[in-house]
C-alpha cells in the first residue's frame, strides 16, 4: 500500500516537472519568436526581448534564420536546440511515462552531442564554415536529448525535498 | 544529505567562477551557454570525485544551480571593464569584414547603436537577475549531465540487518 502511495506520489511529480517544463519552454521560445515581430513593427521592445537571449547566443545576424523578415532571437543552432528540445518534451511520456525517473546513460549523451562538439570546434577553429541547415541539425540532435534530463532531474530534486519534508515533520521546532 | 549540499558551494564557486570570466571575455565567450553547461559539468565532476556517496540527479540539479548563479554574478562583474572592448572588438572586425563582402549582415548598425549607450545601476541589476535565472536553468542541466557522467559510485554492498530503503544506492535512479 505505502509502495503504492509512493508510485503514486512519484508520479504525480514527474507529470507536474513536465508540465512546468513545456510551459517554461513555450515562454522562452515564444519569446524568441516575439523579438523579430517587435522589430518587424518597429517596437521599443524588441531590443529588451533580445536583450534576454543576449547571454546565452551571439545573436549574429547572418547566422539566423529569419521570421517576419528579421533575424529570431537567438542563431540557427540555438534554434536547431530549441526545436529539438520541443521534439524531445513530445517523445518523452512515451520513452520514459511518468513512473520512471532516470538519466539518460552518459554514452548516449556523448554519441548525441559528438556532432555538435565537432562542427562548433571546426568552426571555431577555421577548419571550415557550416551552413545554416548543419547548425540547424545538430542543434535539433542535441536539443532531442535535453528533456530527458531536465525533467528527471527536476523531479529527482522535488521528490527528495518531499522526502525531507516528510522526514522533519511540520513540528520541527525551528531554531 | 545536509552536509553533501553544503560541500556543493565550494565546486560550485570555482566552477561558476571560472565559467562566468570566459562568458564574459571577448573571443572566447562565442560559446555562450556552452561555458555555463560546461561549469556545471565539471562542478559535478569536482563534487563527485571528493564526495563518498553518489550524486543524484537531484543533486547535480542543485550543484549546477549554485554554478549558474555564480557564473551569472561573475559575468556580470567581469564584463563591466570588457564592454567598451567588445564595442571596439565588433566595430573593428565589422570594418575589415565589410572589405570581403558586398552586402554587410542585416541589422548590424542598429544592434551596434543599441549598445553604444552606458549601463544603469538598474539596469545592471535587472540584468543580473535576468542572468541568474537564465544561468541557472542551464547550469542545472550542466549539473544534471555531470551526475549521468560522474554520479555512480560503487558502493560495499549494505550490512544484512539494514532495510534496502535505508541505502544510499536507489537502483530506480540510476540506468543499468
Amino acid at each position: 500500500m505505502k509502495r503504492e502511495a509512493n508510485a503514486l506520489e512519484r508520479k504525480k511529480t514527474v507529470l507536474l516537472t513536465f508540465l512546468i517544463t513545456t510551459i517554461a519552454y513555450l515562454l522562452w521560445f515564444g519569446g524568441i519568436l516575439l523579438a523579430p515581430y517587435l522589430r518587424s513593427r518597429a517596437s521599443p521592445w524588441s531590443s529588451l526581448v533580445y536583450s534576454v537571449y543576449s547571454p546565452v547566443c551571439h545573436q549574429a545576424a547572418d547566422r539566423s534564420l529569419l521570421c517576419f523578415g528579421q533575424p529570431l532571437a537567438v542563431c540557427a543552432r540555438c534554434t536547431g536546440i530549441y526545436m529539438g528540445f520541443c521534439l524531445g518534451l513530445v517523445l518523452y511520456p512515451f520513452l520514459r511515462g511518468w513512473r520512471r525517473i532516470a538519466l539518460p546513460p552518459g554514452r548516449v549523451f556523448i554519441i548525441v552531442s559528438a556532432p555538435i562538439v565537432l562542427d562548433t570546434a571546426a568552426n571555431f577553429l577555421g577548419l571550415w564554415q557550416t551552413v545554416t541547415a548543419v547548425r540547424l541539425t545538430t542543434g535539433v540532435l542535441w536539443g532531442t536529448i535535453v528533456p530527458f534530463y531536465f525533467i528527471a532531474g527536476m523531479a529527482d530534486l522535488f521528490i527528495s525535498r518531499q522526502k525531507k519534508t516528510l522526514e522533519i515533520g511540520p513540528g520541527f521546532p525551528l531554531e | 544529505m545536509t552536509q553533501q549540499r553544503a560541500g556543493m558551494f565550494r565546486p560550485a564557486l570555482i566552477c561558476g567562477l571560472a565559467a562566468g570570466v570566459l562568458t564574459a571575455v571577448p573571443l572566447v565567450n562565442c560559446f555562450c551557454c556552452l561555458w555555463i553547461i560546461g561549469g556545471a559539468m565539471a562542478a559535478a565532476y569536482l563534487f563527485a570525485k571528493g564526495s563518498p556517496a553518489p550524486l543524484t540527479p537531484g543533486d547535480g540539479a542543485v550543484l549546477g544551480i549554485l554554478t549558474g548563479i555564480a557564473a551569472a554574478v561573475t559575468d556580470a562583474i567581469v564584463s563591466l571593464p570588457f564592454e567598451n572592448m567588445n564595442r571596439e572588438y565588433v566595430q573593428r572586425f565589422m570594418d575589415q569584414f565589410s572589405q570581403f563582402v558586398e552586402e554587410m549582415p542585416s541589422g548590424w548598425e542598429r544592434w551596434f547603436e543599441g549598445r553604444a549607450g552606458g549601463l544603469s545601476p538598474a539596469w545592471f541589476l535587472l540584468g543580473l537577475l535576468a542572468s541568474a535565472a537564465v544561468y541557472a536553468a542551464f547550469g542545472a542541466l550542466g549539473g544534471l549531465i555531470g551526475a549521468s557522467l560522474f554520479g555512480k559510485k560503487n558502493l560495499p554492498p549494505p550490512p544484512p540487518q539494514a532495510s534496502p530503503s535505508e541505502t544510499l544506492q536507489n537502483p530506480s535512479h540510476y540506468q543499468p
